[in-house]
This record gives C-alpha cells, structure tokens and sequence, in this order.
C-alpha cells in the first residue's frame, strides 16, 4: 500500500517494544521500592519498619523519574532519527546492532567517555552550573505531573500540589537562565548570541504559552493538575480541547440524560449553544498556541534559534562536550517529554478514554476483561497491577508519544525562523490572538454550565 | 495534598527551624556573594540563588503561590532582563576597572566622599539593613492569625485580590501598562528614524546603480 511501508513497520515495531521495556521497567522499580519492600520489611519486622517504610514510600516517585529519563531520552533520540529519515527519504541510522537500534546506546557510551573541555578565558564555575541548571529544572517539573498521569496513583498521591501546573510553569521558566548563563560562560561570540537568542524568544513565547493554560485553568476553576485531569473523564466530548467542559451538558444528553441535561447545562436557549460553539473554537486555538508556545520554549524547530547550526555553529552549546553535553541534550529530549505530558493533561483528558463510557460498555467484552484483571492475583495480592492506573497511564503513552512524534513531524517539516520573523509573529500574532481568546472565554463562559 | 504522607518526617521536632537556618544562612552568603563578586553579570547569576532561597523561606510559611511567584517573576524573569541589559553594556571592562586610584592630595571632607562614592553598595546596604532592623524592634510583636492555612490557598489569594485588594491591584496594572506603553513609544520612534535613513541610503545606491547602468 505505502512504498515505504517497510521502514513504517519497522518504526511501529521498534516503538512498541521500546515503550514496553521503558515501562516495564520503571514499573517494576517502582513496585519494587514503593510496595515490594515495603511489605517484605513489614513481614520481616513488624511495626518497627513503618518509619522505612514511609521513606521508601517518599522516594518512589524521584526514583521513578530518574530511571524513566534516560532511558526515554534514549528511545527519544533513536525513534526521533529514525522517523525523521523516513520523512526526509533517507536511511537514517542502520550500522550498530540490528537495524540500527544500538545506535543511541553507543552514543550515549562515547558522550561518556569523551574529554570534557572547558575553553580558555571561560567562567569554569558557571561553565559547569549551567548544564547541572538546565537539566534539574526538566526533573522537578516532571514530579508533579506524576499523579496527573496515573490518575491519583497512591503511590505518586503525595506528589499534588494544589499549585501544580503554576509549578511545572515555574519550573519550566528555569532552563533560560541557563541557556544565558551557558553562553555567557563559554567565553565564545556565538555561545553567547545563541543564549541572548533563547532568552528573548522565551520572554516572548511565554506570555500566550501561560495565558493558553490560563484560559484552561479559568475552565476548569482549580490550577491542581489531577483534578484537572479527573474532570475530563467521560469521552472526548469532556476534553478541555473541545470547550474545556462546555460539551458536559450534550455528553450527558447523549448518554441517555435527554433534553433534562441539555436543558440543565445550556440554560439560555440559542444564546448558550452560541457560546459553548465560542468556547470550542477558543479551547481549540489555544491548544494550538500552547503547542506553538511550547515548541518555542524548548527550542525545538521551528524555532530552535539559540542554536541555528547554519548561522551559530551550534549556539549555547557550542564550547559543550563530553558529559555537559550529553546533558544538555538528555534535558532538551527530556523537556519535549514534558510538555507533551502537559498538554496531555491539559486538554487532551489526561488518562481518559476518548470512546465514552456508554458506548464502551455496549461493546461486548470489554466490561469482562476489566473485570477479570481487577480479580487476578497480580491485582488483588501483589498489587502490581491497579485497574484503575493501568488503563489510565496506557491512554497516556498513548497521548503522551503521539504528541512527540508530531513534533517530529514538525520538525521535518518546517523551515527555521528568522529571529526577525520570530519575534514579530510572537509579540503581533500569537499574543492578541492569546488576550481575545481569553477575553471572549471570561464572557462566554458565564452562559453555559461548565463541568455540570 | 499530599501532606497524609509526609507529616512523619516533616513534623519531627525542629526539622522546620532547622530548614529555617540553613535557608536563611545560604541567602545570607549567597547576597554577600553578589555584593562582592568583581564580574558584574556572575553576581547577577548568584541573584537568582538569593531569590531561590527567598523562595524556599516562602515555603516553609506554606505560602506555596507566593514561592512560586518569587521564582518564576523574581529569579527568572527579572534577573535575566538585569543580566541582559549589563550584557549589552560590556560588563568585562568592570573587571579592568577594578583598580581604583586614591588620591591623597584631597581635602578631608572630599575624602569621605569619595569613600562613600567607592562603597556605595555597602552603605546602601547597612543603611536598609539599619531602617530594616529599627522597624523590627519598634513593633514589639506582628499580629499572627491563629487560623488555619487554607488548603486552597490560591482561591483565597484571587477572592483578596479582586474584592479587599482591588484598589492597589487596579492601579499596579495600570502603572504596568503605562510602562508598557512607554517601551513601545521609545522603541517605535527611534526605529522609524534609522528605517528613513535605510529607505535614504538605498535610493542612492539604487540612483548610482542606475548612473552606472546608464554609463554603460
């Protein structure tokens, strides 16, 4: 059917197994440190381990991102070069191991054991903070997204913070400094260029990137992440994407509420569905800006500026190597996971299943199969398996990898912007676009009942 | 919340006093640092430091809004303006210039102020320091609330600002905006004057061209 649908079978193929193994993985050292030894200790000790136990429990979710990030970044790199030769028609890497899937792995040994050089005239200090700066900020940002992923895991419970998407924010504001400091220190023309670059193209791009989530906060009327999460449960009709919850009142019409729901949720008459078809519009383009925003914050193509290698060598990082540089490059891989776990949070439902719950129980079979993993052994006696996470988080890779690969496409596909260019289409374009969407869901928002 | 978790290692006696010090002793050494360091955009980095302390204090106040604030205004946004505009006044002639000359030759009161001018950072400093301390011993005690920190502290936060807060929080916008305003002005009005020098420029070489052509 396709003519290259070999390599788009390898991809699938080399996709699927990766994903299985990362997950796999980081679920079984999970398991393990937060409930396996806990309850061998509690056998062992009785009421003496609690204490142990507690700490364990704390440390699970750290332990979990610190296993889960580089192995991603790995997979990352490798699927990102392997789909980006197949929308370019190239062959993409095809040397090391089979297929060329060893590839990352032995780039990841030769960025370990190259030299690392700091260049004369440099700022040693600041030279070496910068990285350990830009990396940090990727992990704690991704702590509190934990609990919004797995759907309210008791495991990763501790980590909600009822500030939590102005904490990921925050955190994501950070690297910036490091991209200047980066090239302040490297004591180079081009370094520094490309970090005076990054910091003007995140000043601007920040401002529709916070005021899109804003738009989304001021939806669903809570800035915690799992609850944003859990609200749009119930089909992709509740998704903040399709009017971050204007769509409730036809998702209960439809699932058998009638003319009482849309009555209940539409309580103006045409006035209300005008301004729940308002809303979809809004939510959908500022999904948009908040991709377009966030592609620029993590400097990927289209806007990856600070480090243009046609004009900058190769910008922030160019006087990088070895060590530093691997970490610069595991944070930029690890930031693009970031924000795609965001925006899934964010409007595309979290862990929901876009298929509504009354057509899905319709489906024969499927009401069984849950039925059959909540009472299996794994489940009820292990704990390895919580039917409510497990369906949950595979909706989320799901998501989650979707997104990247578009971003991939992305990249394949578009030319770089020039910084005039960049700047004009930021501070003309994407910022008023940003303040009237706002406006007109501050407005349209009171003629419709949100979230029943 | 997460906090069901937590309280067994964090209540333990003294563990919030001693996060307390450490974080208070980090801030200290790390403004110390800004007022001493001789690079001038290498202090406005260990800025940021100061503010991420500051930061950390705001949270063991469980004003997790306000830390988050400080980081992402104060530490991110406003820092990096200040070490971009030291950037665009080449900040390296700072460290050439860092020997000073003192003239013996000058009568005593020109002396001291040519002192003051020198250490005009540290005056500053034990003089806010000073205002600062005075403020501190004349109220005897700060009124403290005995109620409970809210869980959703960011709903409390919003309804203060738009109903007891409004007034302050009006005009701050409107100050902000004035601001805005001006950039946009000043930087509007000198880009149309080296635009109409370019539009000059080209013409004449656009004319000499044509002269050239003709000449041909």
């Amino acid at each position: 059917m396709f003519a290259n649908g070999d390599e788009i079978f390898k991809i699938s193929r080399l996709t699927l197994a990766w994903l299985t193994i990362i997950f796999t993985i980081v679920w079984m050292v999970c398991w393990g440190v937060g409930i396996g030894l806990p309850m061998l200790l509690s056998q062992q000790l009785g009421d003496q381990a609690n204490l142990a136990n507690e700490i364990l429990r704390a440390v699970t979710p750290v332990i979990a991102i610190l296993v889960f990030i580089p192995i991603n970044a790995m997979f990352m790199v490798l699927i990102e070069r392997r789909a980006l030769a197949l929308w370019t028609v190239r062959k993409g890497p095809n040397r090391v191991g089979p297929d060329g899937n060893l590839q990352t792995a032995a780039d990841a040994v030769k960025l370990l054991l190259k030299e690392d050089i700091t260049p004369t005239g440099a700022d040693a200090a600041m030279h070496t903070f910068a990285p350990i700066l830009f990396f940090a900020p990727s992990i704690i940002g991704a702590v509190p997204l934990l609990a919004a992923v797995t759907n309210d895991h008791p495991l990763f419970h501790i980590l909600n913070l009822p500030t939590g998407i102005f904490y990921v924010l925050a955190a994501g504001a950070l690297p910036v400094v490091a991209l200047v400091m980066a090239g302040w220190a490297s004591n180079n023309k081009y370094s520094l260029v490309g970090g005076l670059r990054s910091a003007a193209q995140a000043i601007s791009y920040e401002i529709p990137l916070v005021l899109s989530l804003v738009t989304v906060c001021l939806m669903a009327g809570t800035l915690d992440l799992v609850k944003i999460a859990q609200q749009q449960a119930g089909g992709i009709l509740n998704w903040n994407l399709l009017g971050g919850g204007a769509l409730v009142g036809l998702n209960q019409a439809l699932g058998g509420g009638g003319a009482k729901a849309l009555e209940a949720a539409y309580p103006m008459g045409p006035v209300s569905y005008i301004c729940a078809g308002l809303l979809v519009c809004s939510l959908i383009i500022s999904f948009w800006l908040y991709l377009t925003g966030a592609c620029a914050e993590i400097n990927r193509i289209p806007f990856d500026l600070p480090e243009a290698e046609s004009e900058l060598v190769s910008g922030y990082n160019t006087e990088y190597s070895g060590m530093k540089f691997a970490i610069f490059f595991l944070a930029e891989f690890t930031n693009l996971f970031v924000v795609a776990s965001v925006t899934t949070v964010m409007f595309l439902g979290g862990g929901d299943n876009p298929i509504p719950p009354y057509i899905l129980d319709k489906i024969p079979g499927i009401p069984q199969m849950v039925a059959a993993i909540r009472d299996s052994f794994f489940c009820q006696t292990l704990h390895i398996i919580n039917p409510e996470t497990l369906f949950a988080t595979l909706w989320v890779i799901a998501k989650v990898y979707g997104l990247v690969i578009f971003a991939i496409l992305i990249r394949a596909t578009l030319p770089r912007f020039r910084i005039d260019q960049l700047m004009a289409f930021g501070w003309k374009r994407l910022i008023p676009l940003s303040l009237i969407v706002f406006i007109i869901v501050v407005f349209a928002r009171e003629f419709v009942n949100i979230h029943g | 919340m997460g906090q069901d978790l937590l309280p067994p290692l964090l209540s333990a006696p003294g563990v919030e006093t001693w996060a307390f010090y450490i974080l208070t002793t980090l801030s200290i050494c790390l403004a110390i640092a800004v007022l001493a360091d001789r690079v001038v955009i290498r202090s406005g980095f260990i800025l940021i430091g100061v503010f991420g302390t500051i930061s950390g204090i705001f949270l063991l106040l469980s004003a997790q809004f306000l830390a988050l604030a400080q980081i992402m205004i104060y530490a991110v946004g406003i820092t990096l303006m200040v070490v971009i505009a030291l950037m665009l006044t080449n900040p390296r002639l700072e460290r050439e210039q860092a020997v000073v000359y003192y003239d013996e030759s000058l009568p005593p009161l020109a002396k001291i102020f040519a002192s003051c001018k020198r250490n005009l950072s540290l005056w500053v400093s034990v003089l806010s320091f000073v205002t600062l301390y005075s403020a501190l011993i004349g109220e005897n005690h700060w009124p403290l609330s005995d109620q409970a920190v809210s869980p959703d502290a960011v709903k409390v936060l919003g309804e203060a600002l738009v109903t007891n807060y409004s007034i302050p929080f009006e005009f701050s916008s409107v100050l902000l905006l004035a601001a805005l305003m001006g950039a946009v002005m000043l930087a509007k009005g000198e880009s149309k004057n080296r635009d109409d020098d370019n539009v000059a420029i080209v013409d004449e070489a656009k004319k000499q061209e044509n002269n050239l052509a003709l000449q041909r």
